[in-house]
């Protein structure tokens, strides 16, 4: 359970610094539930700001957010989810 | 206990009403999976007159509920609308609030966990006399619009340009010659608005809401199945995890307060309870396909140790299994991870990242349509 814990939390914490950073969020990483709604309700980002954080995806992980993938920003965990999902991809042997 | 001025118009329509914090509200109008797939693939309206609603002048209204509300009320633009919420003392909830500017005026609408003479007692105390607040909880009837087709009632209402008000916003709009207040708000995670008209027009506003409905596939819900559409898309739902737990912090609910206002009720406590760190917070949980029932109360085992136990559950029709929220240590509190459900040897239960579903509504653009 720990080792699954630590992958997920070093991708956690390594996008709730970028997203504050970027975004200029009056919060710490702490403050920021990784079930927080992104765009809309929640955060309350908008759509420049969903822009914004497909960059910091991209710039973070290395792993690019399809255009019509809007389905990942749901929250922070979702973002979570598809990051560890692709790295597992990439790391899988062919 | 006080009647809805929706109450008729629903009761004509065989709808079951139930009481919450002193409140007639209506639990149901049909079976819960219809009500949910009205929600889900067209609209339902709901009466949400149980919220608590006030209006307040701006001059007088925006300090009274600034010092009041953790999310900046100062910052409401004229025309949006802020959601955030009413602590007590111990920074315990009390209230789901949205607060609108709306013309000159502030309207505070507030789900709350006390009833609504506490409600008002605890405004009367902090001054909310001397603030202007005017009780529309009587004069005024609110009617909840939500679904993936919602837009299609108000575009019906009151022309296409109401496509166009962004989420968190209020407009007003004119009635059967009466003002009326329209909120893009909602809480099922599809489209939804609250409709703020005088009482004396809520039985024709039911009734041209409902023909609109209709043509569109839509119908009638109740409270019951909106608790679900809310857990499903992962709203905060005061009358379930907010009521079990009450502490912003470990609800996640963080967004709703601004940690640079210098104080609001209860800030003294909250501000200490951020500075000490979390020791637990809210997260999802789910079950295996199939089974069993997640009953609220139920303890959730890691090994031979109890580490949570759930606060909030409904059967999710999109997923076909159980969701839920438990309250975890911060240590173990993340999506992916599996334990038992009732014993060290119950059935297993997922962590999961909320919200789990994805809403039909985030694939449309309304000032598209």
């Amino acid at each position: 359970m720990q080792a699954a814990i630590d992958k997920r939390r070093q991708v956690i914490d390594t996008f709730k610094r970028e997203l504050i950073r970027r975004l200029n969020l009056p919060y710490t990483t702490e403050d920021l539930h990784e079930d927080v709604a992104l765009l809309g309700a929640g955060l309350g980002l908008d759509s420049l700001d969903a822009l914004e954080i497909v960059l910091c995806i991209e710039n973070s992980f290395g792993i690019k957010i399809p255009d019509e993938n809007i389905a990942v920003l749901r929250s922070i965990n979702t973002v979570v989810d598809f990051v560890l999902a692709q790295k597992a991809e990439k790391e899988a042997p062919q | 206990m006080k009647a809805s001025p929706f109450h008729d118009s629903f009761a004509k329509k065989n709808a079951v009403f139930a009481q919450r914090y002193g409140t007639s509200v209506v639990s149901k109008v049909s079976d819960s999976a219809a009500e949910y797939h009205c929600v889900r693939d067209a609209l339902a309206l709901t009466d949400v007159s149980y919220m608590q609603r006030f209006s307040f002048p701006e001059d007088k209204g925006l300090d009274f509920l600034d010092s009041l509300c953790a999310g900046n009320v100062a910052k409401v633009r004229f025309g949006r609308m802020l959601h955030t919420f009413i602590a007590d003392e111990n920074g315990h909830l009390l209230a789901d609030c949205y607060v609108a500017n709306n013309d000159e005026q502030f309207v505070l609408l507030a789900e709350t966990i006390v009833d609504a003479a506490a409600f008002k007692d605890l405004l009367l105390s902090r001054g909310a006399a001397d603030a202007g607040m005017v009780d529309l909880s009587e004069s005024h009837a609110l009617l909840s619009v939500d679904g993936y087709k919602a837009w299609a009632v108000v575009k019906g209402l009151f022309g296409a340009d109401v496509l166009g008000l962004p989420y968190l916003s209020v407009e007003r709009y004119d009635f059967q010659g009466e003002p009326l207040a329209l909120f893009r708000a909602g809480k099922t995670s599809e489209f939804g608005y609250y409709l703020l008209a005088p009482a004396s027009k809520a039985a024709p506003l039911f009734d041209a809401c409902l023909a609109i409905a209709a043509e569109n596939g839509g119908g009638l819900c109740g409270v019951e199945i909106h608790n679900d559409l809310r857990l499903e898309g992962r709203f905060f739902n005061i009358f379930a995890e907010g009521a079990a737990v009450r502490d912003p912090l470990v609800l996640g609910l963080q967004w709703m307060i601004d940690f640079g206002k210098s104080e609001f009720l209860g800030s003294k406590a909250i501000f200490a309870r951020r500075a000490a760190a979390l020791s637990h917070k809210i997260i999802g949980i789910c079950t295996e396909s199939g089974a069993k029932e997640l009953v609220k109360g139920t303890p959730i085992y890691s090994g031979p140790s109890q580490v949570s136990e759930v606060v909030a559950s409904c059967y999710s029709q999109l997923l076909s299994t159980y969701v839920g929220l438990a309250v975890f240590p911060v240590g173990i509190a993340f999506a992916g991870l599996q334990f038992c459900l009732g014993s060290e040897r119950g059935p297993a239960i997922h962590t999961i990242s909320m919200p789990p579903i994805m809403p039909k509504s985030l694939t449309v653009k309304l000032d598209e349509l």
